[in-house]
């Protein structure tokens, strides 16, 4: 076997194999660098700190296996909290769906053809998308005091960002030969976007507003770590509390409550398509 | 029908204006030079074909009567209007009385027949009507009576989309018609269909020339349909015109000088039959 | 050809007054919208939200609009900085564990790689971990390592493995099967298929992926700084804490500008994987 790989090496010219190892090599050095960077407290990096795991490792089990253990006598309290949870994040998409429209239609190439325009709301809304959810909360919460306001502001905020983003290039991708048909019958861009653009792509938008949707529940569920409302106020509460059976429930419900939002969203979707 | 005493008609609506082309050139932001110094006139009511190859610069031709491409150079006239250098709304209104049909149909496949013709009725909307996307009563009228004329009455509320090609090009047909124009422009409009299909579709054309008395100029690349069912032929080459004049005496070896190759089968669709 | 003369003779007949047919109902379209409808009415008025609040809103926005950004405190830029690159750190870290983990479970999570009885047993892992919101995993790690940007960065990488592992077997199964075919049509085993077939065919797009939750893990590491886990998360909560806003502006413009030039940075990588060179 070992003969029949060898022999035609001698035989036949083989061309030169590309030099790509230099390249690569620099690739991996490059990111080796970085990566021992990130682990250096000194600059900023991080501590990589195992012994602390093995330190507190029986302090850290008694925690788990508390949270094990729900405790399930708290779960009425749980409910009405959740409620404002689901309320915030229905109601936050809601309000970010309809504000998402018109910023789509201007963010995207085919609904907007002045440039000056489209990339200033893309300049916006790309700041806007840079801030994290919960730090909006913390913002807002600041300005207008605590409660479900804040909550609900962060989340349209952070709604509209992904919503005109995501939608707004996938109309830049999509093929749209009508607006050529509407332009040579005298079409103004707005006539064209209102009774062809809109209808033609609302596809695309449902489906990212129930993205939206499903994205607000998880992250309503944690507003209220910073005050914003919602069932992350009382988990932050317990957790204060080190009521790790109360945490427990909490922690649960918030998972069946998203599994159960994904499930739906995603029937919904196969039913749209 | 001179184009003088054509022009002094040309407001009225549905009588047939008359196309001037004088020195055009069009040069695309590319380097591409499309058109080279293309001078000709069409009758009101004359039926013209437009044959050349790909690239051989006859959709820019089209495109540049209506405004839909602006010309480097030249004046192009049509009726009492000169297209090159309106913009904005004068350059809607005048493609209010141009009517337009396309090879890829270019519907909003999402939407409704009803809707898709209506299109052809915006350039003549008001300020608000056109804001809001509300029809008329005359709009709705002159929309239907279209769809009417090209039998696709009974398919108003059907999704575009879901109609076969050439249902798709009569309905496009419908939208063109319902501008109530004055020229009817056609790019490759049978090339996506098949040949019987084809043939109904040109029928269509030559009838909508003949009852309504519009001016249609089609573009096309087979050189049977162009012999069949129009009268005047112009030949397109390099971005000029190579031949100009009766389409029924076109040589076999005028083709030949237009398509700058020998005859290929595929250069005829076959017969109605 | 029969339709156009008949289309032909109806035009000459009726032209006056075409009636438009009836619409075809939509009755569960518009009840299903009336639903939802209802249900937002609902929600929006018993919301615990008074939404007189907003009346004063814009004053607010502009008013903390000029306390933060009208003089930024620049003389704490340093700080800032070195608080940004722990945060930036965590993310990294966070970001190589998720891809070191969630590559072989996704691969094992794939149709035709693993066993039917961990592919489910892995898929619903990977549905679990998703559902959990990061800061909460983070809060439980807490626990267990302290307030650390190590337990950040750990948090990170658990949270990121629900989806990272999702997109990997997505990414594996939607490849064409022929590669595989041919080396199992050659004798290869599991193995030889992962090695020869799949890996090399899927790498681009993984390494993509990969960038992308580095992208996704600074936005989160903020987050995580604010429930006490370090970087620049702790240092903006603790200035707002302070209402010390001409500081919270100038983190925001760091946070804001090092978010938007990873993402740019990452963004070109992830392009230039794809295209291949």
């Amino acid at each position: 076997m070992s003969g029949t790989t060898a022999e035609p090496a001698a035989r036949f010219e083989v061309p030169p194999r590309p030099r790509t190892w230099p390249r690569r090599a620099l690739i991996v050095s490059a990111l080796a660098a970085f990566t021992v960077a990130t682990c250096l407290p000194a600059i900023g990096g991080v501590e990589i700190d195992l012994g602390a795991i093995a330190r507190n490792w029986r302090h850290g089990a008694a925690n788990l296996s508390a949270l094990l253990q729900p405790n399930w006598a708290f779960f009425p309290r749980t409910v009405q909290p959740m409620l404002e949870t689901l309320q915030m994040a229905f109601v936050g998409a809601a309000i970010a769906a309809a504000l998402s429209v018109p910023l789509t239609l201007w963010a995207a190439r085919p609904t907007n053809p002045n440039i000056l325009t489209r990339s200033a709301v893309r300049a916006v809304v790309n700041v806007f998308r840079a801030v994290p959810d919960l730090v909006w909360a913390t913002i807002l919460v600041a300005m207008v005091g605590v409660g479900a306001l804040p909550g609900l502001l962060a989340l349209v905020l952070f709604n509209v960002g992904i919503v005109v983003k995501l939608v707004s290039e996938a109309i830049d991708s999509a093929e749209h030969p009508y607006l050529e048909a509407a332009r040579a019958g005298g079409a103004t861009q707005h006539q064209i976007n209102r009774t062809l653009a809109l209808p033609q792509n609302l596809p695309l938008f449902l489906n990212q507003w129930l993205y939206a949707l499903e994205l607000n529940v998880r992250i309503s569920a944690i507003l209220g770590i910073v005050g914003a409302g919602g069932i992350g106020r009382l988990l932050d509460e317990r957790f204060g509390f080190f009521a790790y059976g109360d945490v427990s429930v909490i922690i649960l419900e918030i998972l069946v409550v998203v599994l159960v939002i994904e499930a739906a969203s995603n029937i919904l979707r196969r039913r749209l398509a | 029908m001179t184009l003088d005493t054509r022009a002094e008609a040309g407001a009225a609506p549905a009588s047939a204006w008359p196309i001037r082309l004088d020195g055009v050139s069009v040069t695309y932001p590319n380097g591409t030079a499309a058109l080279r110094d293309v001078s000709l006139t069409i009758d009101a009511g004359e039926m013209v074909s437009v044959v050349g190859l790909s690239g051989s610069g006859k959709s820019t031709l089209i495109r540049a009567v209506n405004g839909l491409v602006p010309v480097t150079s030249g004046t192009v006239t049509v009726g009492p209007y000169t297209v090159s250098g309106l913009s904005g709304r004068r350059l809607r209104q005048v493609r209010g009385h141009i009517g337009m049909i396309f090879q890829g149909f270019n519907l909003a496949t999402r939407i409704d027949v009803y809707r898709n013709t209506l299109v052809g009725r915006f350039a003549q909307a008001g300020a608000l009507r056109g804001l809001l996307g509300v029809p008329t009563a005359h709009d709705r009228e002159v929309a239907l009576s279209a769809l009417h004329t090209v039998g696709m009455l009974d398919k108003v509320w059907t999704r575009a989309g879901s109609l076969s090609g050439g249902q798709q090009q009569r309905v496009a047909i419908a939208r063109a018609l319902s501008q109530e124009p004055s020229i009817m422009l056609a790019d490759e409009p049978v090339a996506s269909l098949d040949p019987p299909t084809a043939h109904a579709v040109m029928s269509e054309l030559e009838r909508i020339n003949t009852e309504r008395y519009l001016t249609v100029l089609v573009n096309l690349h087979l050189m049977d349909l162009a012999r069949q069912y129009t009268r005047r032929m112009i030949g397109l080459r390099a971005g000029e015109v190579v031949y100009d004049g009766p389409a029924a005496e076109a040589t076999e070896a005028d083709f030949e000088q237009i398509y700058g190759r020998r005859i290929r089968p595929q250069d005829r669709l076959g017969d109605r039959t | 050809m029969s339709s156009t003369v008949e289309a032909r003779t109806r035009t000459t007949a009726t032209r006056p007054g075409v009636a438009l047919p009836p619409r075809p109902s939509r009755r569960g379209q518009t009840a299903a919208t009336a639903v939802v409808g209802v249900v937002l009415l609902v929600a929006t008025a018993t919301l615990d939200v008074e939404w007189a609040d907003l009346r004063d809103l814009p004053a607010a926005v502009r008013d903390y609009g000029t306390l933060m950004f009208a003089d930024p405190d620049w003389s704490r830029l340093p700080r800032a900085l070195f608080e940004m690159w722990r945060s930036i750190s965590m993310a990294w870290l966070g970001a190589m564990l998720c891809v070191v983990v969630s590559i072989p479970l996704g691969m094992l999570a794939a149709h035709g790689v693993g066993p039917a009885w961990l592919r489910l047993a892995l898929r619903g892992l990977f549905a679990v971990i998703r559902a959990v919101p990061e800061v909460i995993i983070a809060l439980v790690l807490l626990t267990v390592t302290g307030l650390t940007p190590f337990t950040g960065a750990l948090a990170l990488g658990i949270a990121g493995i629900g989806t990272q592992g999702k997109w990997t077997y997505e990414t594996i199964e939607t490849l064409r099967d022929g590669a595989a075919d041919a080396v199992r049509a050659a004798g290869g085993g599991r193995t030889a298929v992962i090695r020869w077939a799949l890996w090399p065919a899927a790498l681009p797009t993984l390494l993509s992926f990969a960038l992308y939750r580095f992208e996704i893990n600074i936005r989160m590491s903020a987050v995580l700084g604010l429930v006490g886990a370090g970087g620049i998360g702790s240092m903006l909560a603790n200035y707002t804490n302070y209402r010390a806003w001409d500081t919270v502006g100038m983190l925001l413009i760091v946070v804001v500008a090092t978010t938007m030039a990873v993402d740019a940075v990452s963004g070109a990588l992830r392009r230039r994987i794809m295209e291949g060179t």
